[in-house]
């Protein structure tokens, strides 16, 4: 069963259209990942799956529930731009969010205390959140989220300002989410981030639809187009090599997007220098990214935009 | 429901242990306190040196009448009733002062030099015809310190009562009989004679200022107190989640409208919480001071009902301000009308409270916005509106906070999301009649 399903969908600001014709079904049991540039329309999805906003055309299924919030007390949301009341204690904070989604207070308490101690922050119960740090507060944020165990986790940017321990900690909890059988819907810039944690990958460019599918398979689409190399000498001895389309230096190796045959390269290149490595490899999500959002594709941007149904 | 209680609870929680509550709930009891105790303190503590002055009396009579007069008051009005050998106000210690000859344009510098030395407190000149009241009769008392008026009242009085016994002495009137003549009508204020159940005439009753003027000034200044306090913290919370980051989160929890209505609970909770404690309060001290039989028990029950309508009209529209700016500055200046809204009963209250059934008094107590302050006062003073008065003006009242919470909601549910500028009237207009 699928967990959202989105089924054209479209909302407009005025003029500017945010999403367009918009179709999607999210797995149940599955981690997404919604990637976009910003303003391409991921929080304006976000926010009509969980009817903050209304679109003006079509039609929104959250956990089987249709064009009502009715589901949303099974839905722990993580906007991109979060606060906490500052006056008031973590375990006061806790226990409101928890209330909003209809937890009894004794069920409540007994969460809240199961994950101040997986946090460690048990002793930061009854502290005011302004006496948290940076950190902790995230911690905090995230636990408000998934302290009424959600059937669907919208988190949009949970990783942003986060240090790698706190990151680590987050993932981790994230992953336990997908093995309690929650669903999990996160949005990011961290492509990385992405292409590790996600089973599938949404990508929106100018609030259209244009990667959709498992990463795999994505990346299969796109095929063995990409080598990675290092050599010595440099960037001057990779012009004029045949079939290369691009080179993008990612700083220890360089990246080259080829259109032919890749030995054809090697072979040049072993004439003209030492090669130390050479790997021929799918393009990874971020030059995927890139390649649909990058100044590349603001050059035929008048086009519409290739969609990669997978 | 439950969720609108849970955003009620916590907005009462965080109400009511906030320092501004606990200081706002002291702050009256104290206010008055202060008012009634800082002034006896004060008069122990007053100064209590001698008041000196010099009378250049024209008149060539006044200056021992005067001196004569201060003799008396201060060997018997000055000291403590309680405690006579405790002196309370300061002795009057009059200089006769008689100019050198042909020195006549130097007498008030002189004079004013000694006042500013330190010498003389204050000084008088009395003109030579002040007692008959012909040629220079005019008196002119001069000081630096305008502020102390128990100096210049006592001359005046003393001046005034030795000039009225010279007239009628040169009159050849019997100043007996002038003061028989003089005796003032006895002048009582009443309310009405009624008809009791068995038919007898009851008498009117003596017109109680604590039932025709306490109560309804109390109940309106009490009334403004409270929304004034409570309402616009509504704004803040909203602003503060707003800037915080923090309603997005509720709003994935809860609808933009079960938010809203969860805020005006709480406020009304937080409302009739500070209601409790000082109507309490008031029963408590009427009681104590047997005055409780004198108030009617009603204007409790029609304070409280009010109290809810008002908060409702301006609780919403607080609300929504709130949820529409995201600066406090922008908030500022859209508060203003509001504001307005809420100070012109307040402008209104004495012509109403001067004659409750005038054509003015009822249109304004009719008139939503200001019906819970206006028509309370109409209720408070006796025999009170006509019950249809009362009736439409609730049902007015009602409609209108209903209204006020339906555009409060819509504005609610889009400013929240809305960032940057502050959005002007039109604007949240087309939001109110957005779908």
């Amino acid at each position: 069963m699928n967990a959202v399903e989105l089924t054209n969908v479209t909302k407009t600001y005025g003029k500017h259209v945010a999403v367009d014709d918009l179709s999607l079904a999210v797995p149940g049991g599955s981690v997404y990942g919604f990637i976009g540039p910003n303003g391409s329309g991921k929080t304006t999805t976000i926010r009509m799956i969980l009817h903050i906003i209304h679109p003006d055309r079509g039609d929104i299924a959250v956990l089987g529930m249709r064009g009502t919030r009715a589901a949303n007390d099974r839905v722990g949301y993580l906007p991109e731009e979060r606060g906490l009341y500052k006056k008031m204690t973590v375990g006061r904070i806790l226990a409101y969010y928890a209330s909003l989604k209809g937890m009894g207070g004794r069920e409540s308490k007994a969460a809240i205390d199961e994950w101040l101690e997986r946090f460690e922050l048990s002793d930061w119960k009854n502290k005011k959140v302004e006496a948290l740090s940076k950190g902790m507060s995230q911690k905090v944020q995230f636990i408000s989220t998934v302290i009424a165990a959600p059937e669907l986790v919208i988190l949009d940017e949970p990783f942003s300002g986060l240090d790698p321990v706190n990151l680590e900690v987050l993932r981790s909890a994230i992953l336990d989410l997908r093995e309690r059988g929650s669903t999990v819907i996160f949005s990011t810039h961290d492509m990385s981030v992405a292409e590790k944690m996600c089973d599938s990958i949404f990508m929106i460019f100018k609030g259209r639809k244009v990667l959709d599918g498992h990463l795999d398979d994505i990346q299969a689409k796109y095929g063995a187009d990409t080598i990675r190399l290092r050599i010595d000498g440099g960037r001057e001895l990779l012009q004029g090599l045949p079939g290369v389309e691009r080179v993008a230096d990612m700083g220890r190796y360089q990246e080259l997007r080829v259109q032919g045959d890749p030995q054809a390269v090697l072979r040049e290149l072993v004439q003209r220098t030492t090669v130390q490595l050479f790997e021929i490899a799918r393009p990874s999500l971020h030059d995927i990214f890139v390649r649909i959002a990058g100044p590349e594709a603001h050059e035929t941007s008048d086009a519409p935009a290739e969609v990669s149904h997978v | 429901m439950s969720k609108v209680l849970s955003v009620a609870w916590s907005e009462y929680l965080v109400a009511v242990r906030s320092k501004a509550f606990v200081i706002g709930v002291l702050f009256m009891p104290i206010m008055m306190g202060a008012a009634i105790f800082i002034p006896m303190l004060l008069e122990g503590a007053a100064d209590v040196g001698d008041r000196r002055v010099a009378v250049v009396d024209g008149t060539g009579e006044l200056f021992e009448v005067l001196e004569a007069a201060a003799e008396e008051r201060n060997q018997t009005a000055i000291f403590d009733e309680e405690d006579p050998e405790e002196q309370v106000e300061p002795r009057f210690v009059l200089e006769r002062y008689v100019p050198e000859e042909g020195a006549d344009d130097a007498v008030q510098l002189t004079l004013s030099d000694r006042v500013r030395e330190g010498e003389l407190f204050a000084f008088v000149e009395v003109g030579a015809g002040a007692l008959e009241g012909a040629g220079d009769a005019s008196v002119r008392y001069f000081t630096q310190t305008p502020t102390y008026e128990d100096l210049p009242r006592w001359l005046r009085g003393v001046i005034n009562e030795h000039a009225r016994d010279v007239r009628f002495e040169a009159a050849d009137l019997d100043q007996g009989l002038v003061a028989q003549l003089n005796r003032p009508v006895p002048f009582e204020e009443l309310g009405l004679a009624s008809r009791g159940k068995s038919g007898e005439v009851i008498e009117a009753e003596r017109e109680n200022e604590l039932l025709t003027f306490g109560v309804p000034f109390a109940s309106m200044m009490l009334m403004f107190m409270l929304v004034m306090s409570v309402a616009p913290a509504g704004l803040n919370n909203v602003l503060e989640e707003k800037m915080q980051k923090i309603s997005e989160v509720l709003l994935s929890s809860v609808s933009p409208f079960q938010l809203m209505l969860g805020k005006l609970v709480g406020t009304v909770f937080v409302a009739w919480t500070l209601s409790l404690l000082y109507i309490g309060a008031a029963i408590f001290l009427l009681d104590y001071y047997d005055f409780l039989g004198m108030v009617p028990m009603s204007i409790f029950a029609w304070f409280i009902l009010f109290q809810l309508l008002a908060l409702m009209i301006f609780g919403s529209v607080f609300t929504a301000i709130g949820a529409a700016c995201s600066e406090m500055r922008d908030a500022q200046s859209l508060m203003t009308p509001a504001m307005f809204l809420i100070i012109m009963p307040m402008m209104m209250m004495q012509p109403v409270m001067d004659a409750p059934d005038s054509s003015l008094a009822v249109t304004a107590s009719l008139f939503p916005p200001a019906t819970p302050f206006l028509m309370l006062v109409r209720i408070a003073i006796p025999p009170g509106p006509p019950m249809w008065h009362i009736a439409l003006g609730v049902f007015l009242t009602t409609g209108f906070s209903l209204l006020c919470v339906w555009a409060g909601g819509k504005i609610f549910r889009v400013g929240l999301l809305s960032q940057g500028q502050a959005p002007s009237f039109a604007k949240l207009a087309k939001w109110v009649l957005s779908k």
